[in-house]
């Protein structure tokens, strides 16, 4: 027999240490450990970095469409199986709210780009989705990820236009963070100015969560053999 | 000496009278290339240009519907042992491997979960064992993503029809052939496991499915005897009692299904 308990628990144990990470990190933190994580993680993400400043808007709104379907995939999932249904009522109502606009930014960054929006990606978010804690802790460290990832991308768009709109969904995001970070009894605003996050350092970061994974294979072309 | 320090009690009120005169002398600067509306309004402010309109607005955020016409399943991570309970002591069932017999991912339908003494989450699963309809609890890292299907395929094997559902509304209807008498087809709920196509031959059809049902009749079977739903070469055969136990369609018909029934996809046969 295969004792796989051990194995997940291994690997919600890792997953906690990026959420902890990123609930209070520096970046500083953030990169010391995303260089333990590596290149092959880096691959499990399938647009590979870019020297910042080069990067072309449809490449920063692509990667904002991948996270923001990273996002909404995981409130809908708590909510599917019921993990957001059995919370207490204020997280419950944050979760269902959250989960409402994150689909609604999928839905409008898939529009904008249109034929250019990147493929959805496969996830598995393991335990992370399972139990009220997980859940919660996991949301609220990917909402203040979402928001250095946009104050860190905004100044590089070179569209005034795409800029306001960022901005935009950039503040609402705050708001999810904090009203997260408030439920969670953590500071709202812990600082008094956000640091900006590079798209790369960004990458690393959802690429260590192990969130983002292959689809399962399941065809082939071997001849059946059913019962016929 | 004196006047030295007279002239230091003198310097805060030289340094004010001196910082008075530079800021009457920045606003006046300032003043001086305003455009004239500005000054016109009297505020300043006025004339500034309108905040820029955004490229897009997220539309009407809308909270997730029922769920009730959704079932979710997960491939096999790792060979794991399927428990009776969720507990690591608890009776072994069986051993999932992570690839069905045509080498694809496994694929099982999740039927529940529940958290064991130690805050780990197990989830009950559908076995593709004999009897058909046996469940077990295996430890949540076992399994990959949840994948949600809101289809589903009934096969009616009084009728002999093939029944496609989404979201509770019928996309396709079909006749079936099914078992032969002494190769029943089973009744009960299984899952599209995976799909095979280009292969060698024309018995099966240009498309096949694989679904976690088995025959109770065919054991012996090749590959553990797992009911398939297919294409013929002999459309003239169907609808009818013609198979080991699988279920044919003509072949229009199953390629119709193939454009509408994702992976995963529970087929109830009643």
């Amino acid at each position: 027999m295969t004792d796989l308990t051990l194995g997940a628990l291994d690997r919600d144990e890792a997953l906690t240490e990026v959420v902890d990470e990123l609930c209070g990190s520096t970046r500083a933190q953030l990169l010391r450990g995303a260089a333990v994580g590596g290149a092959a993680m880096l691959a499990a993400l399938a647009a590979p970095s870019v020297a910042e400043g080069r990067v072309s808007d449809v490449r920063i709104l692509n990667f904002a469409l991948r996270f923001e379907r990273l996002q909404a995939a995981f409130y809908t999932q708590g909510d599917e199986i019921g993990t957001v249904g059995r919370m207490p009522e204020p997280r419950r109502e944050w979760a269902e709210v959250l989960g409402a606009h994150e689909r609604a930014h999928v839905r409008i960054l898939k529009r904008v780009l249109g034929p250019k929006a990147g493929p959805r990606p496969a996830f598995d978010f393991g335990a992370a989705t399972e139990t009220d804690l997980a859940f919660t802790r996991t949301v609220v460290a990917m909402e203040d990820l979402t928001v250095a990832f946009l104050t860190g991308v905004s100044p590089l768009l070179r569209d005034r236009a795409v800029t306001a709109a960022i901005f935009g969904l950039l503040t609402v995001e705050a708001r999810h963070a904090a009203w997260g970070r408030h439920l969670l009894r953590r500071a709202p605003t812990p600082r008094p100015f956000d640091d900006g996050r590079t798209l790369a350092s960004v990458q690393r970061a959802v690429a260590r969560t192990g969130f983002i994974v292959d689809r399962p294979r399941t065809s082939s072309r071997r001849s059946p053999r059913f019962t016929g | 000496m004196t006047r030295l320090r007279a002239a230091t009690r003198r310097w805060p009120a030289v340094a004010v009278a001196l910082a008075a005169a530079c800021a009457a002398i920045l606003v006046a600067g300032l003043a001086g290339r305003s455009p004239s509306p500005h000054r016109a309004a009297g505020t300043g402010l006025s004339a500034l240009p309108a905040p820029r309109a955004p490229a897009f607005t997220p539309g009407r955020p809308t909270r997730l519907g029922s769920t009730r016409e959704l079932t979710r399943w997960a491939p096999v991570r790792a060979p794991v042992v399927a428990r009776g309970a969720p507990d690591p002591g608890a009776p072994a069932l069986a051993t999932l491997s992570t690839r069905t017999p045509e080498g694809t991912d496994n694929a099982v339908e999740v039927l529940d979960r529940r958290t064991d003494g130690a805050g780990r989450p197990w989830l009950r699963v559908a076995l593709p064992l004999l009897p058909n309809g046996t469940t077990g609890w295996v430890p949540r890292g076992a399994l990959g993503g949840y994948q949600t299907v809101d289809t589903r395929l009934v096969i009616d094997l009084r009728t002999l029809r093939a029944t496609l559902l989404r979201r509770g509304r019928v996309v396709l209807r079909a006749p079936v052939g099914v078992g032969r008498a002494g190769w029943p087809t089973p009744r009960g709920t299984f899952l599209v496991r995976n799909r095979l196509t280009r292969y060698r031959g024309a018995t099966y059809g240009p498309v096949a499915f694989g679904t976690s049902a088995r025959s109770p009749r065919a054991t012996d079977w090749p590959a553990g005897g797992f009911v398939g739903i297919h294409g013929t070469d002999r459309p003239d055969l169907v609808p009818g009692r013609i198979s080991h136990g699988c279920i044919r369609l003509r072949n229009a018909d199953i390629l119709a299904l193939d454009r509408r029934m994702p992976i995963g996809t529970p087929v109830i046969i009643r």
